[in-house]
C-alpha cells in the first residue's frame, strides 16, 4: 500500500462526491477566510466603553457651557479645541483603562493583534481631526470657523470609526457613517444658512450632542443588545 | 482537477469541523474552548473529539488554567500545525487556479 493508505482511502470515495462540485476548493477558502477574520474581530465588550465616552462627552459639553456662561460669551477657536482636546484626552484614557481592565480579566494581551489593528486604522483620521484643530486653534478664528472645525472633526472621527469597523462588530460601520452624514449635514446648513447658524451659537451645543449623545445611545443600545461574554 | 493535488490534502485537517477550528486558531494567538465552541456552534462533545484529533496530530496545544476560580481551557496552533494549516491552504489554492477556466 503505498503510504501506507488503504485503497478505499486512496480513492476517495467518500470525497469523489464533493469534486463533482469544481467550486468546492474556492468554497472553502472562502469560509477558512471568513472564520479567520471572525476569529481576529475585536472582542471587548463595547457597551462600557461607549458609555464611558458619551457620559465624558456629555459633561464636558455641559461644564464648556457653564465656562462659557461664566466667561459671558463663546468660545474663541484656540480655547475651544484646547478645551475639547481636554475632553477627548478623559475619553480616551477612560477607554484605555477600560480596554486593558477587560483584557486583564480575561487574562488576554492588552495590546493583541485585533488591538493593534483597530488603533491603526482610527490613527490617520484622528491625526487629521488633530491637525485641523491645529490649524484652528492657530488661526483663533470665531464661531463660524468652530462649526467648520465640528463638521471636520465627524468626518474624521466617523472615517477613523468606520475604518476601525473592519475589524470590529457590524454596528461600528453605520456609527461612522452616522458622523460622517452629520459632518456633511453642518457643512451644506453652514454654506446655506450660515447666518442662522451663526446666531445660535452652537458649536459647544453640537459637540454635546454629537459626540456625548451620539456614543451614550449607541451604548445604550449596545448594553441590551451586545453579548455579554462575547466571542469572535 | 489533478487528483494527486487532491490526494495531498491532509486529511485530519479536511474534515469541516476541524478545518474550523484550525481557521480560527490560525488568526488568534489563542482561543478558549468556550469561544471555539460558541463561534463554530459546535456542541461541547463534538468539539472535545475534534480537539483531541488535531491534538493527537500535534497541531493545537491545550493549555488548562483557571480564571476567577473556574477551569478554563484555551488552544492554540503549534508550529507544526500553522506549517500544516499553510500547506493546506497553498494546496487549496493549486486547486483553485487549476480549476480556473483558461
Amino acid at each position: 500500500m503505498p503510504g501506507g493508505k488503504s485503497q478505499l482511502e486512496q480513492s476517495d470515495f467518500v470525497l469523489q462526491s464533493r469534486n463533482m462540485n469544481p467550486h468546492w476548493a474556492e468554497e472553502n477558502l472562502q469560509t477558512i477566510r471568513t472564520l479567520m477574520e471572525r476569529s481576529a474581530l475585536y472582542r471587548r465588550a463595547l457597551a462600557p466603553i461607549m458609555l464611558f465616552v458619551g457620559t465624558v462627552g456629555i459633561a464636558g459639553g455641559v461644564l464648556g457651557w457653564l465656562i462659557q456662561a461664566q466667561r459671558g460669551g463663546p468660545f474663541l477657536a484656540r480655547l475651544f479645541v484646547f478645551y475639547w482636546a481636554l475632553v477627548a484626552t478623559i475619553a480616551l484614557a477612560g477607554t484605555f483603562i477600560l480596554v486593558r481592565r477587560q483584557a486583564l480579566r480575561d487574562s488576554e494581551p492588552f495590546w493583541s493583534p485585533p488591538t493593534r489593528r483597530v488603533t491603526q486604522a482610527l490613527l490617520p483620521a484622528f491625526v487629521v481631526g488633530a491637525v485641523c484643530g491645529a490649524i484652528a486653534a492657530d488661526s483663533n478664528g470665531g464661531e463660524e470657523g468652530i462649526l467648520y472645525l465640528v463638521s471636520f472633526w465627524c468626518w474624521a472621527f466617523g472615517c477613523a470609526i468606520h475604518a476601525a469597523g473592519f475589524f470590529m462588530p457590524r454596528g461600528m460601520k453605520v456609527f461612522g457613517w452616522v458622523f460622517v452624514l452629520i459632518g456633511c449635514g453642518i457643512c451644506v446648513f453652514m454654506t446655506n444658512d450660515a447666518d442662522s447658524f451663526r446666531a445660535t451659537n452652537l458649536p459647544n451645543f453640537l459637540m454635546t450632542v454629537i459626540f456625548g449623545g451620539l456614543h451614550l445611545a449607541y451604548g445604550i443600545y449596545l448594553y441590551f443588545t451586545e453579548p455579554k461574554n462575547p466571542v469572535a | 482537477m489533478n487528483p494527486e493535488l487532491f490526494l495531498q490534502l491532509d486529511r485530519v485537517i479536511h474534515e469541516k469541523g476541524r478545518l474550523a477550528i484550525m481557521s480560527m486558531l490560525a488568526a488568534s494567538p489563542e482561543l478558549s474552548f468556550t469561544e471555539l465552541r460558541d463561534a463554530l456552534a459546535m456542541t461541547d462533545g463534538n468539539l472535545t473529539t475534534h480537539i483531541r484529533a488535531l491534538q493527537e496530530e500535534g497541531f493545537i496545544s491545550v493549555a488548562k488554567s483557571y480564571q476567577n476560580k473556574r477551569p478554563l481551557t484555551t488552544c492554540s496552533l503549534t508550529p507544526a500545525g500553522r506549517k500544516a494549516f499553510a500547506e493546506y491552504i497553498t494546496l487549496l489554492e493549486q486547486i483553485v487556479r487549476q480549476n480556473k477556466p483558461r
